[in-house]
């Protein structure tokens, strides 16, 4: 049972392990995106007017972006706030004419681990929960595993003291 | 393993019945309400959100982004205001920049001096602990002072902010 439950888990704890990783260090990336800053000046009216769209199209040649244009609001009376697809958006200051995009990228594998990470619907959040389930069995069963000076009566005993160790100390600790 | 490769089988077939299943009721749902759902324009969501406590409406707006922290709240702006929607699935984070109608439920939280005092006994709890550090704690401090004066200013015993709690959405081409 150890085993083959083992091999079916094991791109589950892959999901976990990576995103576990990306996740631990919010602080000092984005785990899901990879973000290209521009900052760029422009004499474009980009205020309210009937033709404002067509000077988004040409702002979005200007600074050379080949995607869509989304949607576009102002956020106060001096920003307009223009959003293109895939998350990206441009910021401009329409009394200055000083802008910045932030180009987002998706990053491939990250993005999609850490999606099922933050468990997105019920669906996962059942399978995740067998998975736990699983890690429990895994950890119990691995008691009975190995027998003799290797299992848990000796050298394995002593593995397993100090993985329960570890954290009670970081608890005590802390 | 036999045994194990049918129970896997079976439990993902089960599972995807009843997803389908959910799906269905839900787009069933949506057509029933959508008549009379009652529209509230984003711009006087807040001036007319407290007619509609933990009650359906429904809220234009576009979706300025998706929160990074488990993407369960999502901020929907106009050029005169803006709304956080929360929910308990994940947003897409395709939204960001789109235009939706959001359906959801009118959650209020009031404030009034037992929840400043509250706040502030739990302030001073934390910070003596050494749970939080001393600019948040100054931070909350100044946002406690904030809710009494705005409360003193407008002669009320209590400040009212309203979000929307997540039910269904259309996207606006």
């Amino acid at each position: 049972m150890h085993r083959d439950i083992g091999f079916f888990f094991i791109g589950t704890s892959l999901i976990y392990g990576l995103s576990g990783i990306a996740l631990n260090h919010l602080s000092d990336w984005n785990p899901n995106y990879s973000v290209e800053v521009q900052e760029f000046n422009t004499s474009l009216n980009l205020k309210k007017s009937p033709v404002i769209e067509k000077n988004i199209l040409e702002l979005m040649d200007e600074i050379n972006y080949k995607g869509e244009y989304k949607k576009h609001y102002y956020p106060d009376k001096s920003t307009i706030k223009i959003f293109l697809d895939g998350g990206s958006s441009v910021l401009v200051n329409l009394d200055r004419g000083y802008g910045k995009a932030e180009f987002l990228k998706k990053r491939p594998v990250f993005y999609s681990v850490n999606y099922l990470h933050y468990n997105p619907n019920d669906w996962w959040m059942w399978f995740s929960d067998i998975f736990a389930g699983a890690l429990i069995l895994f950890a119990i069963t691995s008691l009975f595993m190995v027998r003799g000076k290797k299992g848990i009566a000796g050298r394995g005993g002593v593995y397993a003291a100090l993985g329960i160790i570890i954290p009670i100390l970081f608890l005590l600790l802390h | 393993m036999k045994k194990l490769l049918f129970i896997l089988t079976a439990a993902i077939m089960f599972a995807g019945c009843s997803g389908q299943q959910k799906k269905d009721a839900t787009a069933e749902e949506k057509n029933q309400k959508e008549e009379s759902t009652p529209k509230i324009e984003l711009a006087n969501f807040n001036e007319k959100a407290g007619n509609y406590v933990d009650e359906i409406v429904a809220v234009n707006g576009i979706v300025d982004h998706v929160c990074k922290h488990g993407g369960k709240k999502l901020l929907l702006v106009s050029d005169e205001a803006d709304l956080h929607v929360t929910s308990d699935e994940r947003f897409s984070d395709d939204l960001m920049g789109s235009e939706v109608e959001v359906e959801g439920i009118v959650r209020e939280l009031r404030i009034d001096e037992a929840y400043c005092i509250k706040m502030e006994e739990d302030n001073i709890a934390s910070h003596k602990t050494g749970e939080t550090d001393e600019s948040l704690y100054e931070r909350k401090q100044r946002q406690i002072e904030q809710y009494r004066d705005s409360m003193k200013t407008a002669n009320v015993d209590h400040l009212s902010f309203y979000s929307l709690e997540y039910v269904a959405h259309n996207t606006i081409k």
